[in-house]
Parts: structure tokens; sequence; C-alpha cells
């Protein structure tokens, strides 16, 4: 199945890459309302994913069969804060986490930074979850799985 | 406009939202996982890291298809780049380029303070443009909407402010 993902990540990255959204100056331009384009992939990338979307809960299954199970995200006051602050960095890099990689891939150096600084951000916030919580209302910390569920 | 990348012309829109939700429901049909690559930010850090929360259900679970995606985005930029007119290590920033004419070692302090924003901000607010744009926005979940509101507002906030004000 590896295999798989690998190609269905890739597909994502090219078109990603091809399409302006892993692209500095289209995500000004998007920023700035003088770029139609980065709406246009944002607006038809929910319009085409919606109706699939109740199509397969409709169906209810898998390919293999299991029951479609989709994990909601919970809303907290690190809902609003959170993405206003991944705003400022979605503008200040001109990626977002995707576009990261894809400019790594496309050879571009200074996005390596943006990931180690990515990765030094998400480490913050991760050893000081605990004391973030009350503050931001933050869900509990389920407990860990001790044996990786294999797909 | 031409794309920074060999400045080609970009591909329609329409297109790039069609192959967007084309990988979204294929993940979902296939793998029953929604779309989400920030929680690969703490799939990076749990190498190094331990503690309750890199090593939680979401990121341990999602491990074999996540990590596979991941390695696909960057193979992806590459060989766009590769078919496209050649792979080569690049500095070029376009706008920013023109406007503040940072060295090397300018850009990298301002992609690491723009990155540090990216993670810390998309792990707060529990997911960025694919699990909350794309495939909450798409189940119509209220946190998405919320948080794509959000995003938006802070990006065009901030690049407002640094191109019609201070580079301006």
């Amino acid at each position: 199945m590896a295999i798989l993902y690998l190609a269905l990540g890739t597909i994502f990255g090219f078109a990603l890459s091809r399409s302006g959204a892993a692209d500095y100056d289209y995500v000004q331009g998007m920023f700035l309302f003088e770029r139609f384009q980065l709406y246009g992939i944002l607006a038809t990338g929910v319009l085409f994913t919606a109706p699939g979307l109740w199509l397969i809960k409709r169906r209810g299954r898998t390919i293999g069969g299991a029951p479609i199970h989709i994990e909601l995200k919970s809303m907290n006051r690190g809902t609003v804060v959170g993405s206003l602050l991944f705003g400022v960095g979605w503008s200040l890099t001109g990626m977002c986490p995707g576009p990261i990689l894809v400019n790594i891939g496309e050879g571009k150096v200074y996005a390596i930074a943006a990931l180690a600084g990515a990765l030094a951000g998400a480490a913050l916030f991760g050893t000081s979850y605990e004391r973030l919580q009350n503050l931001f209302g933050l869900p509990p910390l389920r407990k860990p799985l001790k044996v990786a569920s294999g797909l | 406009m031409p794309l920074i990348l060999h400045g080609h012309a970009p591909i329609h829109w329409a297109l790039a939202g069609a192959v967007i939700a084309a990988v979204t429901l294929t993940l979902l049909l296939i793998a029953n996982r929604r779309l989400g690559v920030s929680t690969g930010l703490e799939d990076i850090c749990s190498a190094v890291l331990d503690g309750p929360y890199f090593t939680r259900s979401a990121v341990t679970s999602g491990r074999p298809w996540r990590i596979p995606f991941l390695g696909g985005l960057v193979l992806g930029g590459f060989l766009s780049a590769v078919l496209g007119g050649g792979w080569s290590p690049t500095w070029a920033l376009g706008m920013l380029d023109r406007a503040a004419g940072l060295g090397h070692a300018g850009k990298i302090a301002w992609m690491f303070c723009g990155g540090l924003f990216v993670g810390f901000g998309t792990r707060l607010a529990n997911g960025c443009t694919s699990g909350h744009g794309i495939f909450g926005n798409s189940n119509l979940e209220i946190p998405s909407i919320v948080a794509s509101c959000c995003f938006m507002a802070g990006g065009i906030v901030t690049t407002q402010v640094i191109y019609r004000i201070v580079l301006g």
C-alpha cells in the first residue's frame, strides 16, 4: 500500500508545483487580491471534494469494505488563534505545510529553512501542550496506541 | 504570471482543484483517512521527541499512509522540476527578491521565522490548508470553516502589511 500513498502524494505534489499553490508569488498575489488562481484552486478543490465525500459517506464503506470513519476536529480557542498564526506563517514563507515539501523537492533551498522552522514550531507546541491546554481549551490527550495498526 | 519554477505558465486552477479532490477522495476510499498534511510535522518530530503529544493515536495510526504521502510531495516537486526544464538548487524568491533583496542568510532567517508560525499555528489549530481548508470545508465542519476564515485573514493582513506598507 505504501507505494500507492507515495503515488498519491506525488500526483498531489506535482499539481501543487505546477498550479502556483507552491509558488511564493502566487501566494502573495492571492493575499494582495491581485491573483485569482489560488482562490480558484481552493474553491474548486472544495466544490469537487464535497459531492464525492457525500457519495462516499452515503455508500458508507471503503473499497476494502471497512465502514467509513471520519475523525472530526474539535473547536476551541486554538482553532482561531492557531489559524491566525498559521496565516502569518503562510504569508511570510509563501508556503503551507504541503508546499514546503514540494518546494524542497523542486530545489528551492530556502524551503529547508521553512521546514526546520515548522518542525521547531510543532516541537514547541507539542512539548508545551499541557501548559497551553487551559489557555486555549485544548482537548485532553488520549493514551498512546501501544500497537501500531496495520492497514 | 509565470511560476518561479522555470517560468512555467501554471495549469488551470480548476484542473488543480480536480486533482486535489481526486487525491482526497481516493485517500478516504482506500485508506479510510481524512487528508491532512500538518500532522506529518509531529510525525517527523516524533523521531526524536516522545511525550504524550507526539505518541497520540492520531499521529501513530496515520503513519502507514502519511509518511509515504509526504515523501510523494517531495518527489512530486522533484519530478515537476526535472520534467519541466531540469532540477537544480535555487534561491529564487520572486517578489521578495525584488522588494527586499535578502542574501542567503537573510532568506534562511526569514523562512525559519515564517516556518515557526506555520508549525506552531497549524498544530494549535489542529489542521492546515489540507485538513481544514479542503477536507473539513468539503465536509461542512464548523471548526474548519472558522479555521479557514482565520488563516486567510492572517495571511491577507500579513502580506498587505509587508507589501503595501513595510516594503511598499
